[in-house]
């Protein structure tokens, strides 16, 4: 990826007579790789663990928190493409699929050996995660957009192996599950319960994802985006490091899937098509990959652009194809980098310089 | 026997417009080194708006020619003013061709409907040779896209502007300091590519019925036909969409029709994964990164 971050020692550092067009550069910058001080994040992570955590309490509706739902297990899903095209550099169009695969493989194990939400999970992911695994090995031979049409037509073909699957995928219909098996005292039959379910598997990924981001293997994998040549000389395995990202990614891909699974409670081959897939890319470029809040603000947007502007389907599906078009020539780190660079300017001098590992805003 | 023949028939027909997309695809990709996703789009608003001409009463084969126009404009536009800011950077640009496509296959939605469309066929003749029945359109349709592969095989492969165009895709600084206009060459193969999307919109309605999602059905196997082939190779991309228009037309006749999308995939995976230069060579088209 060329999206090189160039403007390390930029941020923040703006003279006082900058010229338009340099508060402009400035404010469009990538500026990834640039840490905010500890503080910062903490209070960042503090204020919006306590927003999600007090949602279902506001009073904003059943329909409200519906939409909640969907966002945080898009967003959980969304982390894991995060990780492999913002660390990693490797971009997908096919990752409703791997959702997919989580999804059926619980949904399967369901009918076929009753078993609930919390046994079957570990094979869903695991199951992901190994599918998400295999479907990587061509990245190691080919590059950039020939992987990408590669991940497009195994979408494709998981949609026409589900549908034409007979009663073991249910076909065009799809397959019905129970709810989630309750724990002591806690029915997930109440959505504000599901709600908090699925927000601690969202909470779960966020620390994944920033553990991995200020880890040694985070900064190898942004070692292989950056030069996968040189990365490879100074003896890292990068095949491996490779095949390592995207199976922790079809990990969260099949957490997302069963939790998807359990919400709805019904699946159809549909749900994991091409569109699915095509509007997590576009989720995970609107928000920003490389941002540990982009892909959740990626995913807020979509879901809840249409409810605010009191879109129709079509309608806001023209608008996301603007916005990313918007996104992508005015942007290119996406929205995560837009605040990031806009509390860059506010906050002035204050932040730190430096070109810390850890690119997170 | 005469079964076979007429599905030989049918299915030629249908491999031209696979061809047609294929050969854009192709160009695009391999020369310009632009991804675009969008470009079945660009044949589904082709054939969008034959309808939309034919059923206001205009001839088919002048609503074709409006049609390729058409949609060249719109692939100008296209690069003019979104393509052109992303050539240093393929990834962006396919990301923004995702986004395109979705922008206009809802605006055909919003503009139409997103029921399917047809048109009644614009010739109504069938010929009856040696007990085959041929539906005379059908036979148009592979006439026109020979003619249409020729031109543009002969362009690419013989004229002044294919070698020029050919040294740009080669090396481009140098083609550039001995004078060749780069950009103004990535512009044209681009329209180029989206006039014949255009043509092959116009000719598959009046094959078959499309709905605004046909474009996204159809990139796949446009993908397909020009990977097989080799990135910017037109003579592979024939090659390519008359191995993947039989054996659709033959195993919708003769084997499971219900698994015939999946031949496309199954093929194109294994084609990019053992041979990523196609089977009969080509560029690798834009350095991957």
């Amino acid at each position: 990826m060329p999206m090189t971050d160039n403007s390390a020692g930029k941020i923040g550092a703006a003279p006082e007579g900058a010229r338009a067009r340099d508060r402009l550069a400035l404010l469009t910058a990538d500026n990834a790789a640039v840490p905010l001080p500890a503080s910062v994040q903490a209070i960042t992570a503090i204020l919006l663990a306590a927003l999600l955590i007090a949602l279902p309490w506001l009073g904003l509706g059943y329909r409200f928190l519906s939409i909640a739902i969907t966002t945080l297990y898009t967003a959980i899903g969304l982390y894991g493409l995060g990780l492999q095209f913002g660390q990693a550099g490797i971009m997908s169009v096919g990752h409703a699929a791997l959702m997919g695969v989580g999804a059926y493989a619980s949904a399967i194990l369901s009918v076929q050996l009753d078993l609930g939400f919390w046994t079957s999970l570990p094979f869903a992911m695991a199951l992901s995660a190994i599918v998400g695994g295999v479907i990587g090995l061509p990245t190691l031979r080919v590059g950039g957009q020939h992987y990408i049409i590669i991940t497009f037509c195994f979408c494709a073909l998981f949609v026409i192996v589900l549908t034409n699957g007979g009663t073991f995928t249910g076909s065009a219909t799809g397959l019905d599950v129970g709810s989630v098996t309750p724990l002591p005292g806690i029915n997930f039959d109440k959505l504000s319960n599901n709600y908090y379910l699925v927000l601690a598997a969202l909470f779960l990924a966020l620390a994944a994802t920033h553990l991995i981001g200020i880890s040694r293997y985070g900064r190898t994998l942004r070692a292989i985006r950056e030069n996968e040549q040189l990365a490879r000389s100074v003896g890292i395995n990068v095949d491996l490091h490779k095949l390592g990202v995207l199976m922790v990614s079809g990990l969260f891909a099949g957490l997302a899937g069963v939790l998807q699974l359990y919400y709805l409670r019904h699946i159809s081959p549909t749900l994991f098509g091409a569109f699915p897939s095509l509007y997590l890319a576009l989720m995970v470029m609107l928000g920003g990959a490389r941002y540990l809040y982009g892909p959740l603000i990626g995913a807020v947007i979509v879901n809840f652009l249409p409810e605010v502007l009191n879109l129709d389907p079509v309608d806001s599906r023209i608008a996301y194809g603007v916005c990313l078009l918007l996104v992508i020539l005015l942007l290119p780190g996406g929205v995560g980098a837009g605040i990031k660079n806009i509390y860059c300017a506010i906050a002035g001098g204050s932040v730190t310089q430096g070109g810390g590992a850890n690119g997170r805003a | 026997m005469d079964i076979f023949v007429q599905q030989l028939v049918n299915s030629l027909s249908v491999a031209s417009v696979t061809i047609l997309i294929g050969i854009g695809i192709t160009l695009i990709f391999g020369l310009a080194g632009i991804v675009n996703f969008a470009h079945g789009e660009f044949l589904m608003v082709g054939g969008m708006a034959t309808w939309f001409m034919a059923g206001a009463g205009m001839n088919f084969f002048v609503a074709l020619v409006f049609a390729g126009l058409l949609v060249g404009a719109l692939g100008f536009a296209a690069e003019r003013c979104l393509f052109r800011f992303t050539l240093n950077r393929p990834m962006n640009g396919f990301i923004m061709s995702i986004g395109l496509s979705v922008i206009l296959q809802h605006a055909v939605i919003r503009v139409f409907n997103e029921f399917q469309k047809s048109i009644t066929d614009p010739v109504g003749l069938v010929w009856t040779i040696g007990g085959v029945d041929i539906i005379a359109m059908r036979a148009i349709v592979v006439a026109i896209t020979v003619v249409i592969v020729a031109i543009t095989y002969f362009g690419i492969s013989r004229s002044r502007y294919g070698m020029a165009l050919r040294a740009s895709v080669s090396d481009r600084d140098t083609a550039e300091l001995m004078g060749i206009p780069v950009r103004r060459y990535v512009t044209g193969v681009f329209i180029y590519g989206s006039l014949l999307a255009g043509i092959g919109g116009a000719l598959m309605i009046s094959l078959f019925p499309i709905t605004p999602f046909t474009g996204s059905v159809i990139i796949i196997r446009g993908f397909a036909v020009s990977l097989i082939g080799g990135l910017g190779n037109v003579g592979g991309a024939v090659v390519g969409g008359l191995v993947l228009g039989l054996v659709d037309g033959l195993s919708a006749g003769y084997g499971y029709p219900e698994w015939t999308d999946a031949y496309s995939l199954v093929v194109m995976i294994l084609i990019l994964v053992l041979r990523p230069q196609g089977l009969l060579g080509g560029t690798l088209g834009p350095k991957a990164s």
